[in-house]
């Protein structure tokens, strides 16, 4: 890429801005005010004190957070990895069929989301019901305990993410797969390459990209769950999301809920940060991409 | 430009502000913050006509949620129902406004046998709404053998169908009532004990949960359920089928009290709507409707036999002695913050 003029590089300036501008007022002065309370000292009224303090940053090494840390990590992984398991498929699918199967395989995957979050969480409760039908069949086919519950379990929880992130993972997968030349796996293929083989050596590199975001889009939000592992989650499923809304809620400690949450932010800008930087500095030496 | 839109952003609040404060048909507005399913809708309407007003009610489900709330400066409201430990929070905060017992002439027929239960008997800047106690609602066709006491949640048969609150101070003060012991206490080997106790209990409970027990014993997904005996009660009215009982170690009672904040726009109108509720026919109503007591001496005598006779609204002599209210402990409260974290924590 050649650099730009003075003039494009203020095009450019001013195409950004708008988008900047957002991203400063709703995430950056947020996310640093945050970071500041988590420095401040809290009141036994619930409110934020004066003066500095590392009393609550040194309060995060508290016992039972690598338990909640781990297990936050460990389902949202899990999550990314199944949703990239099933959203590939979907999205080969969708990105080989006819317009028409297009659209409709492409509302079929938007239509969820005109029912609002909550309630469907609230459906998968009816489902889940152990008094209900699916609990019933189950115990009648002998899989599980008559008087067992389906809920309230990490199973539940896993179950539920999977169902919540599952569109976000198949959208960025299937505008990659879109964009993919088919040529290239008929191309393997001529050359004698197994169908499979040429899929998974051909045809998932070339959408590399979509994998990353999907994997991104999935797994950040996924950190951050609050009410999945609220309302289907068991005494043992906390996440960090339920911590910091206890912290706020219950402990009336800001100071607290606010270290909690830069964790998270820490954990999840910096990795990110990381592999930007990785990137820039894999694409430099030659020059050109 | 920033500028611009920020003046226009204060001016479309500044004319939200004004119709927030005259009604369209010009009547005053009084604004309402309370606990969902507290008040029988119907006594509201009979207020507006009274008072040729208009009544805007918002709920919350936390006195935590409200408190963040009304301190961040929402709302506007003109009267608010927190916990008696919430009132005084706010009191000291100096949030409220001192109630002028000239305007709530009914003051006079608050039970003086409750007061106790409240952070403010003098009705300084409070006045008590109604008394609720927690123990167990459960359902009689499954668990046929109920005991009033803690220890049913010690009872593996039940395991995965039951629910604690999802609540610190409710939750390990039913296991200190359960081993004797002050709910309020601040002593670290109590606690220590308290807090294994719910870790055993944990074991056979399906989830901490202070909101959803209701729906989960009306459609029998929980079939015991640690709650509040108004919430279990008007679930009863649903489902013939579920039942309360006390806990015979004793439990918590709280006051919920009503309070003027002291930016509430229409103070005059707040004390009318705080007389209203202890008209002791209106609170005779309120009561046989929500299950909750209205400590109003007048009201007692109002009341249908079924209710005044029902030890779970209106407690026996001896078992009221063994309750207490949940006191805030200011600093303290961390101990019970670190019990919770380790119960919440424990495999």
């Amino acid at each position: 890429m050649t650099t730009g003029s003075k003039a494009g590089r203020r095009v450019e300036w001013m195409l950004t801005l708008p988008s900047l501008l957002w991203l400063v007022v709703l995430f950056v002065i947020p996310t640093v005010l945050v970071l500041a309370i988590s420095f401040r000292p809290p009141t036994p009224s619930g409110g934020v004190g004066d003066g500095w303090t590392l009393q609550t940053v040194l309060a995060l090494r508290n016992p039972s957070y690598p338990v909640i840390v781990w297990r936050t990590l460990r389902l949202s992984a899990e999550t990314a990895l199944i949703c990239l398991f099933f959203g590939l498929p979907v999205a080969y699918l969708m990105a080989r069929s006819s317009d028409r199967a297009k659209r409709v395989l492409l509302l079929l995957v938007i239509v969820p989301f005109w029912t609002s979050f909550l309630i469907r969480i609230f459906a998968w409760k009816v489902l889940l019901h152990p008094e209900g039908v699916m609990k019933q069949a189950f115990a009648w086919a002998g899989l599980v305990a008559p008087d067992a519950s389906l809920m309230y379990n990490e199973g539940a929880v896993l179950l539920v993410l999977v169902y919540t992130y599952l569109p976000f993972a198949i959208l960025p997968l299937y505008a990659a797969a879109e964009r993919f030349d088919f040529g290239l796996v008929d191309a393997a293929m001529d050359l004698g390459c197994h169908k499979f083989r040429a899929l998974l050596n051909v045809f998932i590199p070339g959408i590399s990209r979509g994998l990353a975001t999907a994997l991104v889009v999935v797994f950040v939000p996924a950190l951050g769950s609050y009410v999945i592992p609220d309302i289907v989650g068991g005494p043992g499923g906390e996440m960090l999301g339920n911590k910091i809304a206890q912290r706020v809620f219950v402990d009336r400690n800001l100071p607290h809920a606010s270290a909690l949450s830069s964790l998270l932010t820490v954990a999840v800008v910096v990795p990110m940060l990381a592999g930007l930087a990785l990137r820039r500095h894999r694409v430099r030496p030659g020059g050109v991409k | 430009m920033q500028i611009r839109r920020a003046l226009s952003l204060v001016g479309v609040l500044a004319a939200v502000a004004i119709m927030a404060g005259c009604s369209r048909a010009g009547k005053p507005v009084l604004h309402v913050f309370n606990w969902s399913d507290y008040i029988k809708e119907d006594l509201v309407k009979v207020f507006e006509e009274k008072y040729g007003c208009r009544v805007v009610m918002d709920f919350y489900d936390s006195n935590e949620t409200m408190y963040a709330k009304v301190k961040a400066g929402g709302g506007g409201y003109d009267v608010i129902f927190p916990s008696s430990y919430m009132v005084s929070i706010m009191h000291g905060e100096g949030m409220l406004m001192p109630i002028d017992r000239s305007k709530v002439p009914n003051l006079k027929y608050i039970d003086p046998d409750y007061t106790r239960f409240t952070m403010d008997p003098g009705s300084d800047h409070s006045v008590p709404y109604m008394i609720s106690n927690s123990g167990i609602g459960y359902l009689k066709s499954r668990v046929p053998e109920v005991k009033s006491s803690w220890g049913m949640f010690d009872d593996a048969s039940l395991a995965g169908r039951m629910t604690l609150m999802n609540d610190m101070r409710e939750t390990i003060g039913a296991a200190l009532k359960f081993l004797g012991y002050s709910l309020n206490t601040t002593n670290d080997f109590e606690l220590a004990e308290a807090r294994d106790v719910v870790i055993r209990w944990k074991k056979n409970i399906a989830k901490f949960e202070s909101e959803q027990y209701r729906n989960g014993l009306a459609s029998a997904e929980f079939l015991l359920c640690h709650g509040y005996n108004g919430d279990v009660m008007q679930v009863m009215e649903e489902n013939d089928d579920v039942g309360y009982v006390i806990p015979e170690e004793g439990t918590s009672l709280a006051s919920d009290d009503m309070v003027i904040p002291k930016d509430a726009r229409n103070p005059d109108l707040a004390h009318a709507f705080i007389n209203f509720l202890h008209e002791p026919e209106v609170a005779a109503e309120n009561t046989a409707y929500i299950f909750y007591l209205c400590p109003n001496t007048a009201s007692y005598k109002l009341l249908d036999a079924e209710v005044l006779e029902d030890p779970t609204v209106v407690l026996p002599e001896a078992l009221l002695a063994k309750c207490e209210v949940i006191r805030d402990l200011g600093e303290l409260n961390e101990k019970y913050t670190k019990v919770w974290d380790e119960i919440k924590a424990a495999q």
